[in-house]
């Protein structure tokens, strides 16, 4: 063991700089492995260590209008359920509304509550983190604390066409209704400001009902179960709901997105880190077979001489991994405040002894695998023939390139068959090269897609979009149609309303109808068949047809409000707002089942149309029949200010990232290069080859690896990058992505990815200056 | 008297040897001629493989200057030294140093297109010395581990000369080789030499040196003799008593 941990002590420090450039790429990797660990394995756990805090419900019903009769009827089936552990009813208001949100608006359906209700709840009850001097006004749910709305400050709310200003007076954590994510939005309001809003009639009174379930994993199905009793016998009873399996997802969206961006960037940098141990050892198997034929001449068996290569790498991978686990703790507060930001759930740091465990574990496991796979060729060195024959770097097979019948120019020529004798650096810099065109792709995606122009991202995210959404009472509608249709700053105005029906011995699914889907701004959402033409067809999540084995051509069974019909599947959506349980049907289809008493048209405006103007003109002119107006581009830009500053984050990083692996590379293998061609160099100085000459020779060698494996990287991700993408989305329903492929982008990353590589080559080459011919030629 | 090439002003070298200074070459004053075949001899540690070194530009001196025409070349960065060393010199060395993962030919044409865009003329020139030191067609296209000692140091005898160079230094040519293969070698620089290609070389070998026609003797970094043979001739007895007894009055 002490003669294993002299040799290895021997080759670090022999190999200084390479062993720096490793243990900078584990620091990397173990750094991203332990984020994502740590984001993906504690974040959901500390959900549910929450949900169990706050003795948080399953489902939420907020039955609105509500009567004393359905409160009882509630009352009677909860009561009467085995199924149900514990329940709360609480009086509440509900409205559709807006408030200031990120230099945009936030849209929502809100929950208002009395202080101390919400606080004292047995079940899903409020916690407040944050409070101020004021002792009237509103307690904000944590998620929308931001400079604008902040302790001290006022916060104006838009109901339908007034508007309430409160005094802001602290925040509060929900589980189930903190956040847009969850379907239901609580605001919390103190007692006089809630008597003042109940006296005011802008939202309606309700009944907030809370269920916790002995066995949570039957939420989803319950509330949809709930909710249909309660239609069966009240057909008028209007309800917004929630549970568990939806929060719990759609809550950290965010969060997936960047835990997955980060595994993904992790095992690609621990890919690019083994490929480059493999080269290593390789290469010093090479350059030292002589000494490992002393050795094995001095009586050291193969086992031993593997054993110290495994030391040395796992001696390095452990104390690396160590440290980027530290670095990922250093980290980790900005990246928790981020995701805090988007969860709207404290988390407090802390230190999580096993994603740290599983970080080491994996890295220490793959180094191991990756060291003995590429030492195994110690096993075969004789000592004998080792010690006579010495280093062979040549086959001998063929001269590459000869000088004499070639045409390129001789720096050129030389550095070519540098190229073709080291085809193991070649895969090194193939492989890392297509990594980075990959992520440099994805990069350019997300610019594109996300900060550029966010509509393909929201578009995927939410479905349609238009510029107002204008939700009116049914009995105006052929009012509102004339004259919206006679609006000359309208260019389209089409029914896109969402309402929930139920699958027939299935779950319930948000079903959006639309009087004609041709006229929809996003056509992508149905991504396989078409979109329902006539009113027995219906286009259904694609995940929700997978789990239920649904093809385009089968039939399924819709029931709303009591009725129940027949329906043939004309194609498959994406949508990620309900988490793949959504389906589309023509109004037509729709009133099959049910009517439509309030109706959510999508107004599009010719540009420089001032689109709150237009709502409140609207609202002016319908006054009592229009239910709520959204500025829907202002919506877009308040959630997606926030996906924008994530996207951005994670642009930079990758982008930092890629760089500073290529520069990691690249000194590994010009280190290499150098050390094997010392002699070479030497020799090449002596009769008159200039130091530039040779550091242009050392870096066009890597260029022809570097730019076909870059254009190909570029070429295959560009194709790849969509449905690799979806597969990633897959979780929230999307099933096939067709955002923007960024071409110039592209281009002009594949130039800096090569511009790049040659500026760092000749950079890392700058120590062929320090070559001196005298003393190449004295050495020996 | 024929032109000088090549002169030294006051050449000194010196190594810091664990922080102490060694004086390896002190107030050298020399001159090269055109055509010679100039030969470096000395002890070990003399400092004649210094001296080379210094002259060729293949290092720089401490101080003093060394002056190839009107060219200063000791002020000469390193890689107008690069330069140097490719259009006027070239270079024979005792481990023969030909780059493994070349061909023969290729090894030559390294140096030949280094210096001449013409690829027909250096092409040309590198068969026309390959012919002159008995490389085969066959050999040429070999990779330098598959030569003999002698055909390796013939090939870095053609290299050292595809460029025309008005100097070629060889330094112990014949050092790693057996006596045959070293008598074959001595006989190659000879007959250029006597075609007008200028030589100096460094050797500690008597047999050597007696192919020069100046014999510069160095002993502890200063010039200590010079004796003048003449031309070689084969077989010239009274030449080599001259050079026995040169050597003998410098302490060989």
């Amino acid at each position: 063991m002490g003669k294993t941990f002299i040799i290895a002590r021997s080759n670090m420090r022999k190999a200084k700089g390479q062993t720096a450039a490793l243990i900078a790429l584990v620091i990397i990797a173990s750094f991203m492995f332990n984020l994502w660990l740590m984001l993906s394995m504690d974040y959901k756990a500390n959900f549910d260590r929450y949900h169990d805090k706050l003795n948080a419900e399953h489902v939420t019903v907020v039955s609105y209008g509500s009567s004393a009769p359905v409160e009882d009827f509630m009352t009677e089936l909860l009561d009467g359920d085995n199924r149900v552990a514990q329940y709360c009813l609480t009086d509440c208001m509900f409205a559709v509304g807006t408030f200031p949100y990120n230099g945009g608006v936030m849209n929502a359906q809100f929950v208002f509550t009395e202080k101390a209700a919400a606080l004292t709840r047995r079940i899903g009850r409020a916690e407040i983190v944050e409070t101020g001097a004021a002792d009237s006004g509103v307690y904000m749910p944590m998620i929308y604390k931001s400079d604008e709305t902040a302790v001290g400050k006022t916060v104006e709310i838009t109901i339908g066409s007034r508007t309430v200003e409160y005094d802001v007076c602290g925040f509060f954590n929900s589980v189930m209704m903190g956040s847009h994510n969850c379907s239901l939005t609580q605001i919390i309001l103190t007692g006089d400001k809630y008597a003042e809003l109940e006296a005011t009639g802008y939202a309606s009174p309700s009944a907030l009902c809370s269920v916790r379930l002995k066995d949570k994993s039957i939420n989803l199905n319950y509330e949809s179960e709930l909710k249909a009793r309660i239609a069966e016998r009240f057909n008028d009873a209007r309800m917004a709901s929630n549970c568990y399996d939806i929060v719990s997802q759609s809550r950290y969206i965010s969060q997936m997105i960047c835990s997955g961006i980060v595994s993904a960037m992790a095992f690609f940098v621990l890919l690019i880190a083994l490929v480059v141990i493999a080269s290593n050892i390789v290469n010093y198997i090479q350059v030292n077979i002589k000494n490992l034929g002393a050795l094995k001449a001095a009586g050291y068996t193969s086992r031993q001489l593997v054993t110290t290569l495994l030391a040395q790498f796992l001696f390095i991978t452990v104390v690396a991994a160590l440290a980027g686990a530290g670095l990922s703790y250093c980290v980790f507060p900005a990246v928790n405040a981020m995701m805090i930001a988007q969860t709207g759930i404290p988390y407090a740091v802390k230190f999580l002894p096993l994603p740290l465990l599983i970080s080491v574990a994996i890295l220490c496991g793959a180094v191991a695998l990756v060291v003995w796979l590429a030492a195994r060729k110690i096993k075969r060195i004789e000592p004998i023939a080792a010690l006579r024959q010495g280093v062979r770097t040549h086959n001998f097979k063929r001269n590459r390139v000869p000088l004499e019948s070639t045409v390129a120019p001789l720096n050129g020529a030389l550095a070519l068959k540098t190229t073709l004798a080291g085809i193991k650096h070649n895969v090194v810099v193939c492989i890392t090269m297509l990594v980075l065109s990959l992520v440099v792709v994805f990069s350019g995606l997300m610019i594109e897609n996300v900060i550029v122009d966010q509509e393909p991202f929201i578009n995927l995210i939410v479905g349609e979009t238009s510029d107002s959404c204008i939700n009116i009472r049914s009995e105006i509608e052929r009012d509102f149609l004339s004259t919206i249709n006679a609006d000359k700053r309208v260019q389209k105005a089409y029914v896109y309303n969402s309402v929930n029906v139920a699958h027939v011995g299935g779950a319930e699914l948000m079903a959006t109808m639309c009087d004609d889907f041709s006229r929809v701004n996003n056509l992508n959402v149905v991504y396989k068949g078409r979109f329902p033409k006539y009113d027995n067809e219906i286009a259904i999540a694609a995940k929700y047809a997978k789990a239920n084995d649904f093809e385009i051509g089968d039939i399924i069974e819709i029931t709303a409000g009591g009725k129940t019909y027949k329906y043939l599947i004309s194609g498959f959506t994406q949508i990620s707002n309900n988490l793949g349980r959504d389906c589309l049907l023509t109004r037509s289809g729709y009133e099959r089942l049910g009517t439509l008493s309030d109706i959510s048209y999508y107004v599009n405006l010719a540009d420089g149309v001032d689109i709150d103007a237009f709502n409140i003109e609207y609202k002016t002119k319908f006054a009592g029949f229009v239910n709520v107006t959204v500025n829907m581009q202002a919506t877009i830009e308040g959630t997606g200010s926030v996906y924008i500053s994530l996207v951005t984050i994670i642009v930079v990083a990758i982008l930092i990232l890629s760089a500073l692996i290529i520069a990691f590379v690249l000194y590994l293998l010009t280190r290499t290069t150098l050390n094997n061609k010392m002699r070479d160099y030497g020799i090449l100085k002596a009769i008159g080859f200039t130091t530039k000459q040779l550091i242009l020779q050392t870096s066009l060698s890597f260029m022809p690896a570097v730019v076909l494996s870059t254009v190909l990287g570029l070429v295959l991700s560009s194709v790849i990058i969509n449905p690799l993408t979806a597969l990633f989305l897959s979780g929230i329903g999307i099933v096939k992505c067709t955002f923007n492929i960024p071409i110039a982008f592209n281009v002009a990353a594949g130039f800096g990815l090569i511009a790049a590589s040659f500026a760092l080559a000749c950079l890392m080459s700058l120590r062929i200056r320090k070559i001196s011919p005298k003393n190449i030629l004295a050495a020996d | 008297m024929n032109k000088v090439l090549l002169k030294t002003e006051n050449l000194s070298k010196s190594f810091s040897n664990g922080g102490e200074l060694q004086h390896v070459l002190k107030n050298i004053n020399l001159e090269l001629y055109e055509g010679d075949f100039t030969v470096i001899m000395g002890a070990s540690g003399a400092g004649k493989s210094t001296l080379l070194y210094a002259l060729s530009g293949m290092d720089t001196p401490s101080l003093g200057a060394v002056t190839f025409g009107d060219k200063v070349i000791s002020d000469m960065s390193q890689d107008g030294l690069a330069v140097f060393r490719r259009e006027h010199c070239g270079f024979v060395f005792q481990q023969i140093y030909l780059i493994d993962g070349m061909s023969v030919t290729d090894n030559v044409l390294t140096a030949g297109l280094l210096v001449s865009k013409d690829k027909k003329a250096v092409v040309r020139r590198a068969r026309e010395l390959f012919a002159a030191v008995g490389i085969s067609e066959q050999t040429q296209k070999k990779f330098p581990s598959q030569l003999s000692g002698g055909e390796a140091q013939r090939v870095g005898i053609v290299r050292a000369l595809i460029n025309s160079p008005e100097i070629l230094f060889a330094d112990e040519p014949t050092g790693a080789l057996n006596s045959q293969t070293g008598l074959d070698v001595l006989g190659v620089l000879t007959e250029f030499n006597s075609r007008g290609q200028s030589v100096v070389m460094v050797t500690h070998d008597i047999r050597s040196a007696r192919r020069g026609n100046r014999i510069v003797y160095l002993k502890d970094g200063v010039i200590l003799g010079e004796c003048d043979l003449g031309k070689y001739e084969h077989g010239d007895a009274a030449r080599h008593e001259k050079l026995s007894a040169f050597l003998r009055d410098m302490g060989w």
